[in-house]
Formats: structure tokens, sequence, C-alpha cells
């Protein structure tokens, strides 16, 4: 399956380690990546908080060059799945907010005419590639992990804009996949609720209070692991976890997994090659469990 | 405790705010009482708009002339001459409030068609209007800095040495009953809604105030002219607005037909509310109807126009009846919705207890007479809220405090614990009611007859025995919703009785009263008002004030 | 058809322990008020509301359950509750919708007190209203008619007119759970509807005030909880995001908010992606010695894990083809001026 794919800014810069397991456990998923890879930032909602008119024209040119590949948009980050989707909404729903992007871009030889359709990979895995395409892949079930899903906000809210009234299902899909691979989803409140990133300039300490508490309610419900499609929550939940123990004033230590590097461990590949020993959160106690080592 | 105010409103709708920023503004330190939050007030459930006559093709007179023959010529002229004449002011101040009404391509205040209205001037605000007036109270309530007794259910009025001197109030959030002390008390509690089943109305449409008001010397009177709105949807009896109607939409019969053609040939859907509730129970009752109901058609007016104009009630219908007006047609059937009649006061609110006013629906001034015209609603709670207001200002302001109550919130203490005391004794308040709402709506609703009120009457009798054997399922003290219940059902019995009395007493049929065994309008015997005196009997009467208007003979 | 509806229950007279077991934000942050739950079966049609079981329950099963409730129809905001971890309208609720192998489970939100059963405590709700000034300054001189306003403006406060004070998305707020200050999405949207009423005369003033650290606009994490579950399509979110540019045009510009936004897209406009390295002491502040001197620990973490070096790039391919973008609808948008045409982007576009 040929996807254009975009993957954002944060997985070329503080994430790394998200490129690179999507890169390997793509072509056993058959996912054929077509990267745009002069596609602009979508904003991340910041630059369209400030000024809409440059979000939607910047996010038109990505429509644009997905369109041009006649492939679906493909995303590997819960913010870049509900901006561009937000965009697309609005392009859909107001002609001429669609008009005036296509205006300002025009001038590049770039149109968009509103056929992209935007899904994530978590999308993509049970829509498109189908949990038994997936099933026949794995070769070391993750038998015994106890895995707390974390959507990021951004892929849940506002379901209008996310097709989630047409797929409600989209709401369980990390629960499902993870059962599929062997393990136990842990079932939290925190799941479906915002991890604090986009205020961790802001106000850092109420930032990490909101991850923080995620985490310890999903620790205290026995997860090993958090597993979430999002880098930018990735970089809340593990680069500033040290930061949000100090917070919480209780100690954290859960490992933080992108969902391709959970997929690519039970496919077979080494915590290294996923770059499991690149996070700020050693992942090596949730390694052991299944006797591997980080 | 006790606690002295000069003015104390009971009721924090619409009227009761205006009436208590008046006040207020006259200088008066007032206080609230409400047994909700004022924002959870029924008024937010008027939707289609206020009317005024604003535009310069319009006038007063007209406006008036719409209302006295709206009311089918019942309702006291005078009053309604004020209404119409100070109509334009009050909506400007509104809006100089912040009211953010519908405007035209200039950016003037715009209008909408309503029901027997001779003239477009309603104006509005989506299909929220009342939502939209309460918040802009609320928001002036609060710039002003008036005291609320939020959540404070009032259980009796204080009368000592002649005149209304406080009430007596359960503050639910702590579970104590108080005494309030005032120089005047304005009562400002709305409908009766919750004595008929089903009804438009909310929960907490009770007849509080009324019941308060009769008890206390204060009679109620026209209390038979109780509204049955047009366009009630289907099993919930939930409101339609009559914006709809107002924005062209049709009423069709099983056989697709606008039946109104054959009612009100001039004005169609948008004929009186009666007119067009009585015209669908007889389409209904002869064989036309689709499952005890007819069709509201907003098909034509297209998804832009449902959009914004009525979205709320598009939401509605989508919520509560599963149907997309945009697509389809709508199931409605008249439901009871509007009390006409009331407590009797003059045009300044004035009760015939002195220190004793009242405002908004819960009075009868009377402004609607036998029928009140749609969006004339909103307007009476603004211009007479006002007026009761500065009247009972001007009255606290040559008034002693008062030192009177402590007996009487004694009493109420000793009522109330002897009530929570009471054992189960077979009786819940809720079968109570349910039985009171359904005889209601079985005997006085649209269409009446002797037999029928004779029944409803004795219903009434047992209800009002066996409500003695009530008792309170919640012996807690914080927040008790079931003790107010059981208070609330005594104030419905006691507006019931009232409106069957008066259906009785009225041998002829006006406005929303329509008796088969007296099937005409009778104005040689009939120009007169029914009051039902607490204490009393017998009914009193009084004429009809007629200033300009001679009856004629009311078709659309 | 029969359902089973948990209710969590709170008698301040007999008050419980906290329930452990239930899911809630932990500890040090409130678990909710204590609550022991409930099991009633009713035998309801599936089309009836949450709101019909509680109000069965109440007259026929239970009188000492307490609800607030009033109009059934989703106008008067009296029933707002936390309905299987979400808040929404009981009245609005079908059983058929929302319950899950015919269970569903009613209760008190965990961020706020509840009075009893399931009714709450809204006064910290009600002070934030009444923070946020929310009611027409009249601007002057006052006219003896009505203020002309073009009907677009007053269209446009609509959306916000339409709040019924539910409370649901203050109940499902983020921010407002792990900080208490914070004015919530129900105060300002309110204030939006004042901020851009032209008629008021307030709006500096307004946008100072609203701005403030810890309690204002820059407080909203962007989660969209609000937007989601308010049930007359308000979307709160929406509106503080327009009362942002507005500050931002009114020159509230020395906050982090403004200057990340600034830091973000003067790095999209160099480099055509998101520079994460500088946007930290821009946000801050290049100048902020103090406070960049507290993100080190955090950059070097960064630096131990080895993912420090890739967050140093350069322009991306074709990254002119962005820069001529910049240069047209570049710069900060910021809101309207008195008088402007209400702008595409104002329009509200979901209606949840």
């Amino acid at each position: 399956m040929k996807v254009a794919f975009w993957p954002g800014c944060v997985s070329k810069g503080a994430c790394p380690e998200l490129y690179i397991s999507t890169q390997k456990i793509a072509p056993l998923l058959g996912l054929e990546l077509q990267e745009l890879t002069q596609a602009p930032c979508c904003g991340s909602g910041v630059i369209s908080e400030q000024n809409p008119a440059l979000a939607d024209s910047l996010n038109a040119i990505m429509l644009a060059m997905a369109e041009a590949h006649g492939a679906d948009l493909m995303t590997i980050c819960s913010v870049c799945q509900g901006t561009i989707s937000r965009h697309n909404y609005a392009f859909a729903e107001d002609p001429e907010r669609l008009a005036r992007a296509n205006g300002v871009i025009a001038s590049d030889g770039l149109r968009y005419d509103g056929t992209t359709r935007v899904k994530h990979l978590l999308w993509i895995l049970v829509e498109d590639i189908g949990l038994e395409r997936i099933a026949r892949l794995i070769k070391r079930p993750l038998t015994g992990l106890r895995v707390a899903p974390f959507y990021g906000c951004q892929i849940l809210r506002p379901e209008d804009a996310l097709g989630i009234r047409d797929h409600p299902e989209r709401k369980t899909y990390l629960e499902r996949l993870i059962a599929l691979l062997g393990a136990e989803p842990v079932e939290y409140h925190g799941k479906s609720k915002c991890c604090g990133f986009p205020l961790v300039t802001f106000n850092k300490e109420r930032s990490l209070a909101m991850g923080g508490s995620h985490m310890l309610e999903a620790k205290e419900r026995g997860a090993d692991l958090m597993v979430t499609p999002c880098p930018q929550c990735h970089l809340n939940l593990d680069a500033m976890q040290p930061d949000a123990a100090r917070v919480l004033r209780r100690g954290l230590d859960l490992p933080i997994f992108h969902l391709p590097q959970l997929l690519g461990l039970a496919f077979g590949f080494s915590p290294a090659e996923l770059r499991l020993d690149h996070h700020v959160v050693s992942t090596h106690g949730a390694l052991t469990q299944i006797e591997l080592k980080a | 405790m006790a606690f002295d105010h000069d003015v104390v409103v009971l009721g924090a709708g619409l009227a009761g705010m205006r009436a208590g920023l008046e006040a207020a503004r006259s200088g008066a330190d007032v206080a609230i009482v409400s047994k909700v939050h004022p924002v959870r007030s029924h008024s937010n459930a008027a939707q289609g708009g206020i009317n005024a006559a604003l535009a310069p093709e319009d006038s007063w007179e007209l406006h008036a002339f719409d209302t006295v023959k709206g009311a089918d010529y019942l309702a006291d002229q005078d009053a309604v001459e004020i209404l119409c004449r100070e109509a334009p002011g009050d909506i400007i101040e509104l809006e100089h409030m912040g009211v953010v009404f519908y405007r035209d391509e200039e950016g003037k205040l715009g209008t909408r068609a309503f029901g027997g209205a001779s003239r477009a001037r309603t104006y509005f605000v989506g299909d929220i209007t009342g939502q939209a007036l309460l918040y802009t109270l609320y928001d002036q309530i609060l710039k002003a800095g008036v005291r609320v007794y939020e959540e404070w259910f009032a259980t009796s009025l204080v009368v000592a040495e002649g005149a209304c001197r406080g009430l007596i109030a359960l503050d639910m959030l702590h579970g104590d009953i108080h005494l309030l002390r005032a120089k005047a008390v304005i009562v400002c509690t709305g409908g009766i809604g919750r004595v008929f089943e089903p009804s438009t109305n909310a929960l907490i449409c009770t007849g509080d105030g009324m019941s308060l008001a009769y008890r206390a010397g204060a009679p109620l009177m026209d209390m038979e002219m109780v509204q049955y709105h047009p366009t009630t949807l289907k099993g919930s009896g939930f409101l339609l607005s009559e914006a709809a109607r107002g924005e062209g939409a049709y009423l069709l019969n099983a056989a697709g037909e606008r039946f109104m053609e054959r009612y009100a040939p001039k004005s169609l859907e948008l004929a009186s509310r009666d007119v067009v509730s009585r015209a669908e129970t007889k389409e209904i009752a002869q064989g036309r109807g689709v499952d005890g109901c007819v069709l509201l058609d907003c098909r034509h007016l297209g998804k832009d126009v449902i959009m914004r104009k009525l979205p709320q009630i598009h939401e509605l219908a989508l919520d509560f009846a599963g149907v997309d007006m945009i697509t389809d047609p709508v199931p409605i059937r008249p439901g009871m919705h509007y009390a006409m009649g009331g407590i009797k006061t003059d045009v300044d609110g004035k009760t015939r207890v002195p220190g004793l006013y009242a405002a908004g629906e819960c009075a009868c001034v009377s402004l609607h007479g036998g029928n009140r015209l749609g969006a004339n609603s909103l307007l009476d709670t603004l211009v007479f809220g006002r007026r009761a207001g500065r009247e009972a200002a001007a009255r606290a302001m040559e008034t002693e405090p008062s030192k009177h109550g402590e007996n009487v919130l004694a009493d109420e203490q000793r009522r109330l614990r002897a009530l929570l005391e009471r054992p189960y004794l077979g009786e819940t308040h809720a079968r109570l009611r349910l039985e009171m709402g359904t005889a209601m709506d079985r005997y006085v609703a649209v269409e009446r007859d002797a037999g029928g009120l004779a029944k409803a009457l004795e219903e009434i009798r047992t209800l009002r025995e066996r409500y003695e054997r009530v008792s309170v399922g919640d012996k807690g003290r914080i927040y008790n919703q079931a003790l107010t219940f059981v208070l609330e059902l005594g104030f419905m019995l006691d507006c019931a009785d009232a409106a069957v009395r008066s259906a009785i007493a009225r041998t002829e049929s006006r406005g929303a009263q329509y008796r088969t065994d007296f099937p005409e309008r009778n104005d040689a015997e009939w120009l007169k008002h029914v009051l039902i005196v607490h204490g009393r009997s017998d009914p009193e009467y009084l004429p009809v004030t007629i200033t300009r208007w001679q009856p004629e003979a009311r078709t659309y | 058809m029969e359902w089973t509806v948990v209710v969590g229950r709170y008698n301040p007279e007999e008050p419980t322990e906290p329930d452990e077991s239930l899911p809630g934000p932990p500890p040090p942050f409130a678990r909710g008020f204590p609550k022991s739950y409930q099991e009633y079966a009713v035998d309801l049609p599936p089309h009836a509301a949450v709101l019909d079981a509680l109000i069965y329950i109440r007259e026929y099963v239970d009188e000492s359950l307490v609800v607030r409730c009033a109009c059934r129809s989703a106008i008067c905001g009296s029933c707002a509750m936390w309905i299987n971890g979400h808040a929404n309208l009981a009245c609005k609720s079908r059983l058929d919708k929302f319950a899950v192998d015919g269970k569903v489970t009613v209760e008190v939100a965990p961020s706020m007190r509840a009075v009893k059963d399931l009714v709450w405590d809204m006064t910290a709700f009600w002070q934030k209203h009444r923070a946020v000034m929310p009611w027409l300054e009249e601007k002057g001189p006052v006219p003896e008619r009505e203020y002309r306003v073009p009907a677009a403006a007053m269209e446009n406060l609509v959306q916000e007119v339409s709040c019924i004070s539910c409370g649901a998305c203050l109940m499902d707020c983020e921010s407002f759970a792990v900080n208490p200050d914070f004015l919530g999405p129900h105060a300002l949207a309110k204030a939006y509807r004042y901020a851009d009423d032209p008629r008021d005369a307030a709006t500096e003033d307004r946008l100072t005030r609203y701005s403030e650290p810890r309690s204002g606009i820059w407080e909203c994490t962007h989660c969209y909880e609000c937007v989601q579950q308010c049930p007359k399509g308000v979307a709160p979110m929406d509106q503080i995001l327009k009362l942002r540019r507005m500050a931002v045009q009114a020159g509230q510009t020395d906050n982090n908010g403004t200057r990340h936004a600034d830091a973000f897209a003067d790095s999209v406009r160099h480099t055509g992606r998101l520079d994460e390295l500088a946007l930290v002491p821009k946000s801050y502040g290049i100048f902020n010695i103090g406070a960049n001197l507290k993100q080190l620990p955090g950059a070097w973490n960064l630096l131990r894990a080895g993912k420090l070096l890739s967050m140093l790039h350069g322009p991306i391919p074709g990254v002119q083809r962005i820069r001529d973008v910049f240069d047209k609808v570049g710069g900060r948008f910021g809101g309207r001026r008195d008088g402007e045409a209400i702008d595409a982007y104002d329009r509200p576009f979901h209606r949840l």
C-alpha cells in the first residue's frame, strides 16, 4: 500500500527513534512510504492559533503534495493527525477557506482539490492493513506485558474533524493492537486525556502535573509500560518524566514506547534496532519482562 | 436566622430579575430568592422572540389590538395599552444591556413573523431568545451587585397586621430554614406546567408563588385559561417554537393537507394558538392524525434557514424524537404550555394584599386574557417586572422595617419537621402528581364539558385528602429534594383546584377555554374575570376593562 | 428494556471513605469526592435518557437520590454529570447510546466537589464566571435607539450565547483539574463574548485581565475536551483561541505564549520545520537567564539519550516555497479591529 508519508517535525528532530522504527516495520506491513520531504510543518495547532491563514496555506501545501502522489497522507504523530485533519475538514466544510489557501499557494504551482484522506499509522494498521495480516507477522508475542495506551488528545478530538463520528472504533485501536500483540491493555481514565505538552513552555509545572498524573494512574493500574502514537506526548512523558516525577513527588519509572517500537518488538526486531536504548526513561525494566535487554 | 431587606423577590426568571434590578436601581436593598440558580429558571426555554411595535410601519395600537383580539377580549385593555406602549422602550433597553438580537442588512434590529400578529414585530436571537434575555439579565444582576439567595425554597409568606412582610425559606444547601423580613415582596414564580401531564414546562414549574399568594389572601384570576401550545414534540412534549411557523413551516394532517386553510383561512398556521390547537385536536379526533399527532413540515425552508434561525428546535427534534426536520416532517400535538391566569394584580403589580406584588407568568393583570400571543410573554415579564419592581421599591421607601415573622418561622419549622417525621402511609408525591396531571390533561385540556370538569374536581379533592398521607422518603437535612417535591405538590393542588373551579364557573367558550356544552362566546354575560379566593367556595367576578376595542367576532 | 444504573452517591451527613479502586486523577491531586456506588435496575425503552432513569429511581425506587434537573430538554443546563467517565447532559444521553452491556455509571466528576449524590458544588464555577466581568460596559455615546452593528457581528456571538452553563466543559477540563486557578472554558468563552462585542467599551481592560498568568487564556492546554463535550456546540476552546489572537493584536505580547508562537513561526519560516532546540529559550525569552538555566537538566537528559544531535537541522529542500507563503500571509494575524467584517476563520464550522 502506497502512502504519502508525513513524518512530522519531532520524529526528524527530538524523537528520531520514531522515524527509524517506522522505517523498519513499514516493509513488513506492505507500506510503501513516499516521504513528503518538501512539505512544511503542519503548525501543530500553534500557528493556526495566531494566524489561521498561514496555517491553512501551509497545510494546503502538504495536502496538495499528497494529492499529487495520489495516495493517503499517513502521519505518525497525533498532533499532525489532528491539525491536518482539522484543516482538511475546514476546507471541506468551507470552500472559501480552501479557495483562499489555494490563492496563496498557486504561485508555486500548487493546488489542493480536497481529495486527500489523512490517516495516522494507527488507523491504517487496523483499517487498511488489517489485524489478521499483522497477527501473521508476530514472531515474539508480548505475553505478560501490561501496556497502557496513551492516545494523545489530538487524535481523539474533535470527533467530527477526525472522522470518529463514522469510525467510533478509532477510540479503541490502541487497545486492540496491544491485545493482538499478546500483551494486556491496561484500562485507566487518563488514556484519552492530554499529556500537557502544549503548556510545557507556558506553565511547566502544571504541564508536567497533567502527564505525570496519567502516568501515575497507569502505573497504579499495573502498567509495565505506556505506548503512544504521538511523539509530542512522548516528549512530555519520556523526556520530561524526571521533572514530572519531581512535581508529583512520586517515582514514575514508566517506559514510554512509540507505537512502531511496540509493533517492531513483536515482529522480532531487537531493541537496539528500534532505538529503545535511546529514551530518557530506560526501557530496560519492561524489556526484561519479555526476556530482552535494552 | 432572620435577614432584613427592603424588597424580596421570589423567583429569579426574567420577571424576577427585572423586578429586582429595577427595585435596586430605585434605591432599595433587594434580595432575590430562588429555588434554583437564576439561569435554570424556565425563562431559558422560551424560544421564539419578544414583541414590540418598533418598526415604522407598525404602531403600539396595532400591537395592542392584536393582543386584545388574541386574548379573545378577556384582556384588560388599559393594561394591554401599557404593555404595548412601553414595549419599544424595553426592547431598546435590552439591546443596550447587550442582548445579541438579530439584525437586518442595515444593522438595525430585525423581526420575524409570529402568531396572531398583523405585522412582523417579533425581535429574536436565533431560537434561543429566552435564554439570551435571561443571561443578559443575570449579567446585569451581577453588575448591579444584587444579592441572590440561591437554592432557597420558599415555604410560606409572612402576613401580619394586614400586609405581607416577608417570607420563610429553606436553604437547601445547608438544610436550615430562615425568615426573610421585607417591606415588600414580589412574587415572580412562573407557571403551573407540572399540574398537567404532559407539559412543555420544566419540572420546577409548580405554581409555588401562585399558591403562596393565594394562601396569603391574594385571589387567583382566570385560572381556567391554560394555553395548549400547538407544536409540542410527540412523546416528550417539548416545545417546538412558533418561530418555525413564523419562518414559514406548514402544519399537515395524515392526508398531507395544510388543514389550517379550513380553520383560519387568512392567518393559516399563524393564527392564535388556541385556534391552532383546537384545529389540531379536531383533525386528530376525526381520524386525520398520524399516531395521535399532526405534522410540522419545515423541509421547504431549507437547511440554511433551519440551521441559522431554528438550530435549537432542529436539535430537539433530532435528539428527542429522532427526526431531522431538514428531511422529514416532525410529529407534534398540542401540549400544555402557559398559564394566562394567575395572581390578580393591577398595572403596577399590586395584589389585594398590601406589600405583596406579582409579575410575569404567575401574575394576571390581565394582559393575555383568554389566550396569549406568542412573544408577548417575554415582553410581559420585562415591562411588568420593571413596573412591579419600581412600585415595590417606592412602597419600601415609605414603610417601616418589618418586625414580624418569628412566629411564622417557628410554625414552619414545626410543620416541616412533622412532615419529615411522618411515616410511610402508602402515598408518594410522584404517584399523586401523575394522577393529578393525567386528570387535568384529560378533563381540563383543549376541549372541556361539565361532566369532565366535575370529575376533575372530584379527583383533585380526593388527591388533597390523600396528600395528607404523603410522606417524605428522605429524612436528611442537606439538599432534601423529596421534601421540596412534597411541598410543591401541595402548591400544585391549590392551582389545580382553582383552575377546575374557574372552568366550571365560566359557562362559555372563550380563548383557551372551549366547552363542548357551551361552545359559543357569550359577551353579554361573560366579559368578566373569574376570581378564586382562599377560604371562599364561590368565585368573585371582575368586569373586563374596555378602553378602545369593543369585542368583535374573532376570526383568523 | 432492563438497564443497570450505577450511581456515585455521597451523603454529607454520612460521608464515605474514598474508594481507592476506582479510576481518577491520582494523588497528590484530588481523587474526587469520596463516593459509594449503588446499583439500580430500571426498565425503560431504549430511547429513554439517563435522566429519565434517574427520575424514575428518584420517584419510585429511592427518594433519597438527588439530582438537579428541570427542563429535561437540554436548555436549562442543570443535569450535567459524568456519565461513563465523560461529562454530558443526562437528559440528552440516551441509554441505548451510552450504556455498555446494559450498564451506565453516573457521578459527580472527580475534579468537582459533591454537595450530595449527583448535585455538585458550583461555587468555583460561578466565581470564575463572575471574574471575567460578564456584562456589557456600554460604549458611549449610547444611542437613543439600538446600536447599529453588522448582523455578522451579532451572529458571531450567538455561538457563546448558546452556553447553558451546564459545567460539562469545566468537568472535563484537564487544565482545571491540575490548576484550580484556571478560569476555565466556560468563563473564557463568556469573556470572548464580551471582548468581541462591538458595543463594549472595556475590550483592552478585558484582554489584560484574561491574559493573567496562571488563570487566563494561556493556561489552556488545547486538548479539545470542552469542544467535544459541550452539548450546545459552544466550542469554548475556539473562543479562547480567538481571545489569544485579540490579546496579541492588542499588544499583550509579553508572555511565553506569544513568544512560543512567534518562535514556532520563525522556525518554520527559516527551515520549513519546527526547531525544538530554539523553541524553549525563545519561549522564555532569550535573555531570561534564570528560566533558561532551569531547562538545562532537561537538555542534559536529551543529550544523554542521544537525542540532541538530531535536533540540529538546516532548511528542508524547497524551503523557498514556504518562505513565499510567509511573505504573503505571515506575521501575526491577530484579531479584527472595530468595524472590520467577520472573517472566514471566525465562522464556527463544527456543531458537535
